[in-house]
């Protein structure tokens, strides 16, 4: 599949956003208080613009976006309608949340809580929603994986977590510890996970030519397409980096994305270096773009198969 | 209902007719305009609710397996398979003609039209968020409403059959409607309520009408020729069929006389045979 | 259907649409069309199920005739070159048409008065060769010819002097009852639509289909078995199955007998005068040995038991022997055996074999019979047809080769022997054919300043007598039909049209008139060099070919290198005619003729050639054009067809005849036929009787019909021309042994002693005979593809993104022992220059063999396109590797790369050798100047989104969006 820039901006940046939105009450919930006010509304502010910048880039994309407000119409069967109604439906929950805590003083009441727990609900739903609109696709193989939901809610709370402790040295001085500790474990289970999801697509399954075509024991290979110039099949669905080049990015990105953000996150452990998360933050959100670019690249969708592919 | 159309491999001879009859009659139909970019420059391209493409088949090298054997039988007969054709007559050659020149392995050329296949559990309308897209409960046909579409491509991605393109001037998504505007209009002669493509083909490869009708043409071609579905393993159901190339027209051969060439002129005895 | 149906609105307004018949002319199929309008754009075209031809279906062209109405590439107004311009620089100024008309009839006037054969008048791809070739003969030149000499000459005369019909439109297999079909070199042709209609009709039936074609595409892909036959040689196998028939005795004796010139008795004198010509009596007529007198006969008489084999002695002591005779002793030679054959054509010689005997059984074994009675030449009833179901169809890829007139008589030899010519089953006929063989008209050779031709231009000699060459032999047409060159070129040579003139070879001549052909480009051999030759001038500044007038509708190639454009009628815009004087619609048993209808109103200053044609015949005073009084005989094109009568009561339209409209076929000029035309959807069947259906060449109650159409002259019987005495006549001239004309030049009496066989036989294409074939090793050809028509449909934004590029397909494993990647570019040279292509691989091509699709490649700029185009800078044309002359030989003068026997341009005979080009080398070449646009050419649009009215939506509810489960 083609990588479109904004997609790919989209996933990302949004995911960090409700990652750090979830730490961000996760561990007010966890220790039963705010701490200082005016940096929850800035980490705040700055999860729901990260959020919010995501999901108007993934406007970018639509071909016609005056219908977009339609997209929260078919809820009930269709993940990108539901990303679409938590999405927004998480405004009004994180504010109110923000509003009450505020007017309150910054005290946890189990009202509050309860409005916190459902922003929590909420964002997790998005997150998911997001990963399931890839992952119910059936024509693509790469996507249509139980790993590919999981490693999306993965990669929010991940980022998130290291975003949040980061922001917890650029606020208060001190980075979290907690988020610290779960970003080292998450990360680790993510690459554990992101490798078995290689692995995973590396076996040579799904549809084939034959079965595309019916001549499932023979082989069978394009002669024409029926056109010379690209048709919008082929410029959407036809992209080929080339295996070095991938398998390159896949090295890229284990670096940018894992051993880079990890080795600085445990060098704040034993060394007096905290601002190094700062890079680690930097060399995450690289990675999550060449991770999510991979996400695209590697997959193939099996229209591909009538364009001349003999595997999906 | 279940409307859908049946396409006989055996007969397509690829002439693209059925891909511009569906062209025309669209531009100006329910789903059109359908526009064109570059139509008289480098790369034109632009929205076509139907093509052709070309394969070559060739004789098993038995590195394809099908994907599942219960999935395949449970989407039309295995009579598609070239190899179980094969093995059911004489040889692999028989079926496709071997390249007599050459003695390369037996292999065809198959054209393959391409449309939306009205599937029965079709994706392309559960993941579309706005609505635009879906499959009407009286007759199968699957849908776009153009009013409503916001140009996500999701659901091209969802359909594992190339069916959907988006258009571009417009930007919102294009789909062949099953002649949805030519079946049911009453103004136009009985005879003529048929998609654009199917009246069209030079060969009549294409047939139209209700699968759910068990004396209906498709019905009928579908369980005579042994027709199949595309891809059945991706689970969409697909209702378009294809039928599969017939096994090829065996012809006995004259029995020889068994005399040498030259000799024989000389025996020839004129029969009498008048004027 | 139910309730929900009620539901969807009103798609279109029908009250204000409107439906109207006409002809297809996206291509020479003609099929039968119904074209709904809105205002004056279409809104749909469909074709009519009604019509004989196409019976309702359509194909890919005829379905993108709304971007043809729609291209760019228009012509607005009638063009002149700008004074002082270049040829060739597309600077053009619009002039009127008053302007126009006046500048050529001035030109033409003069030249009528002095010389006409000054003026030369070549069309294309047009079906009204009646009217131009009328045209010509009362302007009283010669030099006037379709492009038949190009296409398919050796088809139709192969057919013409063998059958009486042919393969080239002239016949067809009987799709309904035939039980083997060979399909000898066909991608497409003319019967686009019949053809594809017959096949399915085949396979429905079970019947088998063989393919013989080295590539495997389209019809080749359905067939039942592909035989993939080394490029021209099909002569070799299809006499290698005569020769297979022949030891097996397999052949149809009754049918040889009764209908064929088999039994005709040979003189067997070889080195003197009057060898190889039949025995004759003092009438004239052809002797035959009768077995029960036990006497030489007049072979025409009734009564009589023809031997068909034997030889004899006549009465002046000559020997002789029957036809039959001679044909077993040719074809029983190990030369034509199988095993012989396969090494020549590729295809193994079990093969070859098996076919022959298939064929043998179908034809034999499975025979069939029609139960009718009929009468037959002699008047003798009979009561059934007997059909022997073998069937065969053949076109370029036998015709385009300079071998092709003889392979096609082998192929026609294979019928005669199994008796399918004209039978249930078999190879039938469409009126106005079969004529007799071959039909009496001979070619016009005497002109005169301001007289018209006393017979048509074109026509078919028997003999040297007959050719169009002076007293020592030199041409008297400028392109050299009917001269030694190509004694036989029933349908001139066009493609040597220009390089002649350019030469002045055999004279100069001053105006080239050119109507729909786009000879600067793909109907061209040698395309480079010809607009090079296009633009050549004499020492005096002037060019070599000083004027030249195109009628084209759109902005082709030619038109660039035109002095006068006169810009015609889109065929949704006009009057025409589809005439049984011409190449009519017939079916195999109906005569058909149709017309078209204007259905939109041009939006240009354009005029349709058949308006202009008349206005011209008037201004210049044809006799046959104008009245007693001195005055215009007929007002229009419409006035002509109505009201001119080729003899009394045949005209060009045979339908709805005579003051009523209640005639058909032959009678008074009907003064509303056009509007009984318009009322029967524009096309006229006339069914012919059961009786008249089969056996048509010994057919009385056919014959009789025929002659009063005035398809035929005599209802005497058609005799199958199994031997050709008009072929040996020319073989005799070239042995110096005819009694009449004859070469001086060595090459030319080679060619007529070899080539001139009265027998069908095979030999080496002649670009082979004179090339090294181990350097130039594969033989590259091109295909019609279905979906576009010569250079016409690139213009039409729909088709051409079907393929705006072509390549060059090779075998895949020829590719990978040569290192040839798949859509890598490689250079092709033949003897004549180099190109640069791009490669595909595929598996369904014979090994020594390239191919592409013809016509894609167009020059930057021309028809509308942009400069950067695929199709000028991808797209490659094979014409400039094909050379209009045969590769030089010591000693030999330059000769045309045609069929010795006919003329026909040998495309096919290309052979080149093929190198990869080099890292980084990619791009087709030779690459062309872009053509300017013309004056007010309106820009090409960027974007198009083709509508005729607003498009109604059906809306689905809000309420089923926000309710509905899954679906
Ligand atoms: N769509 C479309 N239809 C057309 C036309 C068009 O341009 N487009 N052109 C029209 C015209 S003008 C003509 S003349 C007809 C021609 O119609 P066709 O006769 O179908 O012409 P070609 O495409 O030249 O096809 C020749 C076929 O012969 C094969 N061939 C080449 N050499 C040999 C050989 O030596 N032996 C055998 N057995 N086969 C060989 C080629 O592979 C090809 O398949 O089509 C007419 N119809
Ligand atoms: N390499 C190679 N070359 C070939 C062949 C091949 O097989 N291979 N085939 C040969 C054969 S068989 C043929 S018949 C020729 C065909 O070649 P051409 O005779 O050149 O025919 P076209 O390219 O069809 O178009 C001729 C012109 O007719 C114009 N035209 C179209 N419609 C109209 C109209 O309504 N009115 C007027 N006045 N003009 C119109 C077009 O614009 C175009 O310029 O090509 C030959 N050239
Ligand atoms: S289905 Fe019919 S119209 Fe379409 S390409 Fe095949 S033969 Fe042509
Ligand atoms: S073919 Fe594609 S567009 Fe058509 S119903 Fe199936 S999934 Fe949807
Ligand atoms: S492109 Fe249109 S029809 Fe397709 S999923 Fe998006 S909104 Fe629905
Ligand atoms: S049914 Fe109609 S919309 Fe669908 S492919 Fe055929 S012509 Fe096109
Ligand atoms: S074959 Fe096609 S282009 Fe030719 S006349 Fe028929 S419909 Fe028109
Ligand atoms: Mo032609």
């Amino acid at each position: 599949m083609k990588p479109a820039f904004s997609v790919l901006f989209f996933t990302v940046t949004s995911g960090i956003g409700y990652g750090l939105l979830m730490w961000l009450v996760a561990m007010q919930l966890l220790r039963g208080q705010v701490g200082e006010l005016q940096n929850f509304l800035i980490v705040g502010f700055i999860g729901l613009t990260l959020a919010t910048l995501g999901l108007l880039s993934s406007t970018l994309h639509l071909a016609n976006p005056k219908n977009a407000w339609r997209a929260f119409s078919r809820f009930g069967t269709s993940w990108l309608s539901r990303e679409g109604v938590f999405s927004l439906l998480y405004y009004p929950v994180i504010l109110i949340y923000a509003y009450v805590l505020y007017t309150n003083g910054g005290e946890l009441t189990t009202a509050i809580k309860v409005i916190g727990v459902v922003s929590l609900l909420i964002a997790l739903a998005t997150v998911i929603c997001t990963g399931m609109i890839y992952a119910s696709l059936k024509p693509i193989r790469q996507w249509h994986n139980p790993l590919v939901t999981p490693l999306y809610l993965l990669f929010s709370v991940t980022s998130g977590a290291l975003a949040y402790s980061m922001l917890g040295l650029a606020l208060e001085g001190s980075l979290s510890h907690l988020a610290s500790n779960a970003f080292v474990i998450l990360l680790l289970t993510s690459l554990l996970m992101k490798v078995i999801y290689f692995k995973s697509i590396g076996k040579p399954e799904g549809s084939t030519i034959g079965s595309a075509t019916g001549f499932t024991q023979a082989q069978v290979r394009l002669l024409d397409a029926g056109h010379n110039a690209d048709t919008f099949l082929t410029k959407e669905f036809v992209f080929d980096a080339g295996a070095m080049k991938l398998l390159r990015l896949r090295w890229l990105m284990i670096i940018l994305l894992f051993v880079v953000p990890l080795v600085l996150v445990v060098a704040t452990y034993t060394f007096d270096v905290a601002p190094a998360v700062y890079f680690a933050m930097v060399s995450l959100y690289l990675g999550l773009f060449a991770e999510r670019w991979l996400f695209f690249a590697e997959a193939r969708h099996v229209v591909r198969l009538y364009h001349g592919d003999q595997r999906a | 209902m279940k409307l859908g159309l049946v396409i006989d491999l055996d007969t397509c001879v690829g002439c693209h007719a059925c891909a511009t009859a569906c062209k025309q009659w669209n531009t100006s139909g329910t789903i059109g305009p359908l526009s064109d970019q570059n139509p008289y420059g480098k790369n034109p391209n632009g929205s076509w609710l139907n093509r052709i493409r070309t394969y070559e088949v060739k004789e098993s090298l038995a590195d394809q397996k099908p994907p599942s054997a219960n999935q395949q039988s449970s989407c039309g007969s295995d009579k598609f398979d070239l190899y179980a054709l094969a093995t059911k007559g004489e040889s692999a050659l028989s079926f496709v003609g071997v390249n007599s020149a050459t003695g390369a392995p037996a292999s065809k050329t198959v054209h393959m039209p391409m449309s939306c296949m009205q599937c029965e559990d079709a994706d392309c309308v559960t993941v579309c968020p706005t609505g635009a897209s879906y499959k009407r409960a009286e007759d199968g046909i699957v849908l776009i409403d153009q009013d409503k579409c916001m140009g996500c491509n999701l659901c091209s991605w969802a359909c594992p059959y190339g069916a959907r393109e988006l258009d571009e001037t417009q930007g919102v998504m294009k789909k062949c409607t099953l002649c949805v505007d030519r079946i049911y209009d009453e103004k136009l002669p009985e005879s003529e309520r048929q998609p654009a493509c199917v009246l069209s083909c030079p060969t009549s490869s294409r047939v139209f009408g209700d699968f759910d009708d068990p004396t209906s043409d498709v019905s009928r071609l579908t369980i005579e020729r042994g027709g199949k579905g595309l891809m059945p393993e991706l689970g969409y159901k697909p209702t378009n069929r294809y039928l599969p190339p017939r096994e090829k027209a065996e012809v006995p051969a004259m029995v020889k006389t068994n005399q040498p060439a030259l000799s024989k002129l000389k025996k020839w005895a004129n029969r009498v045979i008048a004027r | 259907m139910n309730q929900p149906v009620n539901l969807l609105p009103e798609f279109e307004n029908h009250e204000e649409q409107e439906t109207k018949f006409t002809t297809c002319y996206m291509c020479a199929c003609r099929c039968g069309i119904k074209v709904t309008t809105e205002g004056n754009e279409v809104r749909f075209i469909q074709g009519n199920p009604n019509h004989p031809i196409n019976k309702g279906v359509l194909c890919a062209k005829g379905n993108s005739g709304i971007m043809k109405q729609s291209s760019p590439a228009k012509l607005r107004s009638p063009l002149l070159r700008k004074p002082g311009s270049e040829r060739g620089a597309g600077e053009f100024e619009e002039i009127s048409w008053d302007q126009a008309l006046e500048i050529l009839t001035a030109r033409l006037k003069k030249i009528r008065q002095t010389d006409p054969k000054k003026l030369a008048f070549f069309t294309g791809r047009d079906q009204m060769q009646a009217l131009t070739g009328f045209w010509a003969s009362q302007f009283g030149t010669i030099n006037w010819a379709a492009h038949g000499g190009f296409c398919s000459v050796n088809m139709a005369a192969a057919g013409l002097y063998t059958t009486g019909y042919s393969f080239w439109e002239f016949g067809d297999p009987d799709w309904d009852l035939t039980k083997y079909f060979m399909m000898w070199g066909v991608a497409e042709d003319h019967a686009s639509n019949p053809i594809k209609i017959g096949l399915k009709k085949l396979k429905e039936r079970g019947a088998k289909f063989v393919a013989i074609n080295p590539v495997r595409t389209g019809y080749q892909a359905i067939a039942d078995e592909w035989i993939a036959v080394r490029p021209g040689t099909d002569g070799m196998l299809a006499l290698a199955m005569v020769h297979v028939l022949l030891q097996h005795d397999m052949f149809d004796d009754e049918f040889l007998v009764r209908y064929t010139n088999s039994p005709r008795l040979v003189v067997n004198t070889p080195g003197q005068v009057g060898d190889g010509l039949f025995l004759r009596n003092a009438n004239g007529e052809a002797l035959v040995y009768d077995q029960q007198r036990g006497v030489l006969v007049d072979g025409n008489r009734v009564d009589i038991s023809p031997a068909l084999f034997g030889d004899f002695t006549a009465d002046d002591g000559r020997a002789v022997r029957t036809v039959m005779s001679m044909l077993a002793d040719k074809y029983l030679v190990d030369e034509y055996s199988p095993t012989a054959a396969a090494k020549v054509c590729g295809v193994p010689a079990d093969t070859i074999e098996r076919l022959a005997l298939e064929v043998a059984h179908v034809a034999f074994q499975e025979s069939i019979t029609i139960d009718c009675e009929w009468t037959d030449w002699a008047g003798r009833k009979q009561t059934q047809f007997v059909g022997r179901p073998v069937s065969m169809h053949a076109m370029r890829g036998i015709s385009a080769h300079s071998n092709g007139f003889q392979t096609c008589r082998a192929i026609h030899l294979l019928q005669v022997m199994l008796g399918t010519i004209d039978c249930p089953g078999g190879h039938l006929a469409k009126p106005p054919f079969p004529k007799h063989i071959p039909p009496n008209l001979k070619p016009a050779r005497d002109m005169a300043p301001n007289t018209p031709l006393t017979s048509a231009p074109l026509g078919f000699p028997t003999s040297p007598e007959d050719l169009c060459i002076d007293g020592d032999g030199t041409p008297l047409r400028i392109d050299k039909a009917y001269s030694w060159d190509a004694p036989i070129a029933a349908h001139g040579l066009m493609h040597m049209v220009i390089s002649n003139a350019v030469k002045g070879d055999p004279y100069e001549i001053d105006t080239l008139m050119l109507f729909m052909t786009n000879m600067a480009w793909n109907s061209s051999m040698n395309t480079a060099n010809t607009m090079a030759m296009l633009r050549e001038k004499k020492d005096n500044g002037e060019y070599k070919i000083p004027f030249i007038v195109n009628s084209d509708a759109f902005h082709s190639e030619m038109v660039n290198y035109s002095d006068l454009v006169l810009p015609d009628t889109t065929f949704l815009e006009r009057y025409d005619t589809i005439s049984m004087l011409d190449r009519p619609i017939s079916e195999t048993d109906a005569a058909c003729d149709s017309i078209r209808q204007p259905i939109l109103k041009a939006d240009r200053d354009v005029r349709a050639w058949q308006e202009v044609l008349v206005d011209l015949a008037g201004r210049l005073d044809f006799p046959a054009f104008k009245n007693e009084q001195g005055g215009n005989r007929y007002q229009n094109y419409k006035d002509f067809i109505i009201n001119y009568e080729r003899a009394p009561g045949i005209g060009f339209l045979a339908g709805w005849r005579g003051k009523n409209g209640d005639q058909h076929l032959c009678g008074e000029p009907n003064p509303k036929q056009w509007e009984a035309y318009i009322e029967n959807e524009c096309f006229f069947k006339y069914p012919l009787e059961p009786c008249q259906r089969y056996y048509r060449h010994a057919n009385k109650d056919y014959l009789e019909l025929a002659k009063a159409a005035g398809w035929v002259a005599s209802t005497d019987q058609i005799l199958i021309e199994v031997y050709s005495e008009p072929l040996q006549k020319f073989r005799l001239a070239g042995q110096g042994l005819y009694d009449g004309p004859m070469p001086t030049d060595e090459q030319h009496k080679q060619r007529l002693r070899e080539h001139f066989d009265p027998l069908p036989y095979f030999y080496m294409p002649l670009e082979q005979q004179r090339i090294d074939t181990g350097e130039y090793r594969f033989h590259a050809i091109t295909q019609r593809p279905m979906f576009m028509y010569h250079s016409w449909d690139s213009q039409n934004a729909w088709l051409r993104q079907i393929a705006s590029q072509n390549y060059l397909y090779m075998n895949r494993e020829e590719c990978g022992r040569m290192g040839i990647d798949d859509e890598s570019w490689v250079w092709l040279e033949s003897h004549n220059g180099k190109i640069r292509a791009q490669v595909k691989h595929m598996d369904g091509v014979e090994a020594n063999t390239v191919w592409t699709w013809n016509a894609i490649a167009k020059a930057p700029g021309a028809w509308g396109l942009d400069k950067d185009a695929n199709e000028g800078k991808d797209a490659f044309l094979l014409n400039h590797l094909i050379s209009e002359l045969l590769p030089p030989k010591q000693s030999f003068t330059d000769i045309t790369n045609s069929d010795p026997v006919t003329g026909q341009a040998a495309w096919y005979d290309l052979c080149v050798k093929i190198t990869p080009a080099l890292e980084g080398e990619s791009g087709a070449l030779p690459q062309f100047e872009p053509v300017k646009p013309l004056p007010n050419q309106p820009l090409s649009a960027r974007e198009i989104s083709y509508t005729t009215h607003q498009n109604v939506n059906i809306r689905r509810s809000l309420k089923d969006i926000l309710t509905r489960g899954i679906s």
